[in-house]
């Protein structure tokens, strides 16, 4: 019977596609934002890792990640005093800068200055090399790259980046590592980044402390220590992104679902209208031998239909807007649409085609025979 | 499904006992319509039910084809008791032991011919392909083997009767019940529906139970009932 429920649907095309486009547009509102959500999770949770079991030192007041760490300025006696701190292991400075451009999401400038030893703090220890080698002590006018920041100026070995009018000769790329703060940025040595920038002190500090379940007790000695830095651990930033993105969810969510149950009223309209017009041709389908189940069945059947057609192409739609999404921020919000997110729009719209659907179906297999084929 | 019951007279497929059916019970409006009808069909009968307009002969129709329970009273059909039927069931019966052919044809306008000649199959649980092979054959059997991909809109009203036919006889029903199935018919054409029903009495075995108020289309029927005000009047 489920072919015949198809039929149906086929029969009003303008109106089956008029229904099925508002069940499009709600689907596709809540997959391209759910997916916006989901890349500013990813990106949350790439910097987490990032941050991860150490102490991110930077001059209280000073801009974040984004903008380089502008106005941040801390001194080699800073770096000392925190060295001497208890259960402190290592300290790394750092100085960052942004090349061009760089406010919002376009990180793709950040230019690092670190001791090349000390790189792996900014990398990560599983990250390897896509080509090239690797920064080493004493190295002067080399550049190592992120793959993405490689890959959007076309650069392969041998090629030059200008930074502040000095040439740069890329030595080594970073191999695909999936955290945005690594994969745009490019890597200098510490001494070519305080001549370019004609600097003697650092943007931050990572501090790493003896034991990792200490970086919380570590942050407060620093802070203790010198109230002018202000001393973040992974921990403070996975509450903030947490309560972020779940806020950054709950709108969009919000605006979506009201775009969807907008879509599942226009089912709702459609079948009603639909078992309206239909009436005698259902007392003629119950005279010959259908039950009410069959009836609300049917009715159901193509309110489903309808809705599982919209949630598929609103899915593949939400799935075009996450891509154009990704275009617009250059990158820097992974929007993706997760299998979950697709399922959860699927299933969505299936939910709204049963609730659009029960009703107008109930209706339905009420319809009195008699009355509906004497008086229709 | 309700107790078996057999019928008095022998082969008698439909037994109506006792039978009241009132509209509106109760009200100012309080309409009886069926005033404590009995009656027997036999197997394989051809008859006529024949009253003038407002006699209750569409009511009766409807209660002998499970579409209305009566208020009292009640129908045997193939010796089951009806009225302890659910509505789910009645329909069940509608769709396994009746035929049924409307004045109005009721077809599915946007189905083809032979779509709503499978229509009543697949509603009965018939599979697809089944259902396509016995409707191409029915289709065949009422004359119509040209126009099975017409819609009825495409089609004169003898020939969507036609196809009301086919379909009726479908699920293979005990019975047929036709009402007023020539009155939108012109005598010619109206003349070649009646004798295919009557061929499908004689040759097939159908039993046909026929609503009527036309005296010339009574002159077939093995036997006449005549109804009036809701009582049977008189049998031939």
């Amino acid at each position: 019977m489920i072919d015949l429920a198809f039929k149906n649907v086929k029969r009003e095309k303008s109106r089956t596609f008029l229904t099925v486009l508002g069940i499009v547009i709600g689907i596709g509102v809540i997959v391209a934002l759910g997916s916006f959500a989901e890349g500013i999770n990813v990106f949350f949770q790439s910097t987490l890792e990032f941050s991860a079991g150490k102490v991110t030192v930077q001059q209280r007041g000073a801009g974040g990640f984004q903008t380089g760490f502008s106005g941040s300025d801390i001194t080699d006696e800073q770096v000392e005093a925190i060295k001497m701190l208890d259960g402190v292991k290592e300290v790394v400075p750092v100085n960052m800068y942004i090349e061009a451009g760089g406010i919002g999401f376009d990180i793709q400038m950040i230019v690092v200055g670190l001791d090349p030893s000390n790189s792996n703090v900014f990398v990560g220890d599983d990250i390897g090399l896509y080509s090239g080698r690797e920064l080493e002590p004493g190295d002067s006018g080399y550049i190592v790259v992120g793959k993405d920041f490689a890959d959007s100026r076309g650069l392969v070995i041998g090629d030059t980046v200008t930074l502040k009018d000095t040439g740069f000769e890329v030595i080594g790329i970073i191999e695909k590592s999936n955290n945005a703060n690594v994969d745009s940025s490019a890597m200098i040595t510490m001494s070519d980044m305080q001549d370019l920038l004609d600097t003697e002190s650092y943007s931050l500090l990572y501090v790493i402390p003896e034991d990792i379940r200490d970086v919380e007790t570590i942050a407060d000695r620093i802070e203790d220590e010198d109230d002018s830095l202000s001393a973040t651990t992974n921990k403070d930033f996975a509450r903030t992104a947490t309560d972020v993105v779940n806020r950054i969810r709950m709108f969009m969510f919000a605006m979506g679902g009201i775009a969807a149950v907008i879509g599942g009223l226009g089912v709702l309209n459609t079948m009603v209208m639909s078992v309206l017009e239909r009436r005698k041709e259902i007392g003629v389908m119950k005279a010959i031998g259908a039950t009410n189940y069959n009836v609300l069945f049917q009715i159901l059947s193509e309110s489903l239909i309808i809705s599982l057609l919209g949630g598929v192409i609103g899915v593949l739609v939400g799935q075009i807007g996450a891509f154009v999404l990704v275009v617009v921020t250059e990158g820097a919000i992974p929007a993706t649409v997760t299998p979950g997110l697709a399922a959860t729009g699927i299933l969505f719209a299936m939910a709204l085609g049963a609730i659009g659907g029960i009703y107008p179906a109930w209706q339905a297999a009420r319809v009195d025979p008699v009355q509906a084929l004497r008086y229709e | 499904m309700a107790k078996s019951r057999k019928c008095d007279a022998k082969g008698c497929t439909i037994e109506v006992k006792g039978v009241n059916k009132y509209y509106n019970k109760g009200l100012q409006s309080e309409v009886h319509v069926l005033k404590d009808v009995n009656v027997c069909f036999d197997k394989g009968s051809f008859v006529s039910i024949m009253g003038p307009s407002g006699s209750g002969k569409t009511t009766l129709l409807d209660i002998i084809g499970c579409l209305l329970k009566p208020t009292s009273g009640t129908v045997y059909l193939d010796g089951i008791d009806t009225s302890k039927l659910s509505d789910n069931q009645l329909a069940t019966i509608r769709g396994k032991t009746i035929g049924f052919i409307f004045q109005q044809y009721n077809l599915v306008n946007s189905f083809t011919a032979l779509e709503n000649v499978e229509l009543a199959m697949r509603i009965n649980g018939k599979p697809k392909n089944e259902a396509r092979k016995r409707a191409t054959k029915l289709l065949d059997l009422v004359g119509l083997s040209h126009r099975v991909n017409n819609r009825p809109t495409q089609m004169s009203g003898g020939e969507q009767q036609r196809v009301a036919i086919a379909r009726a006889l479908s699920n293979e029903p005990k019975v047929i019940l036709g009402d007023e199935p020539t009155g939108n018919l012109d005598t010619k054409t109206g003349g070649k529906i009646l004798d295919l029903l009557k061929r499908l009495n004689k040759e097939e075995g159908y039993t046909i139970i026929n609503v009527t108020h036309d005296p010339e289309v009574g002159k077939i029927a093995d036997k006449v009932i005549h109804i009036r005000d809701g009582m049977i009047t008189g049998k031939r």
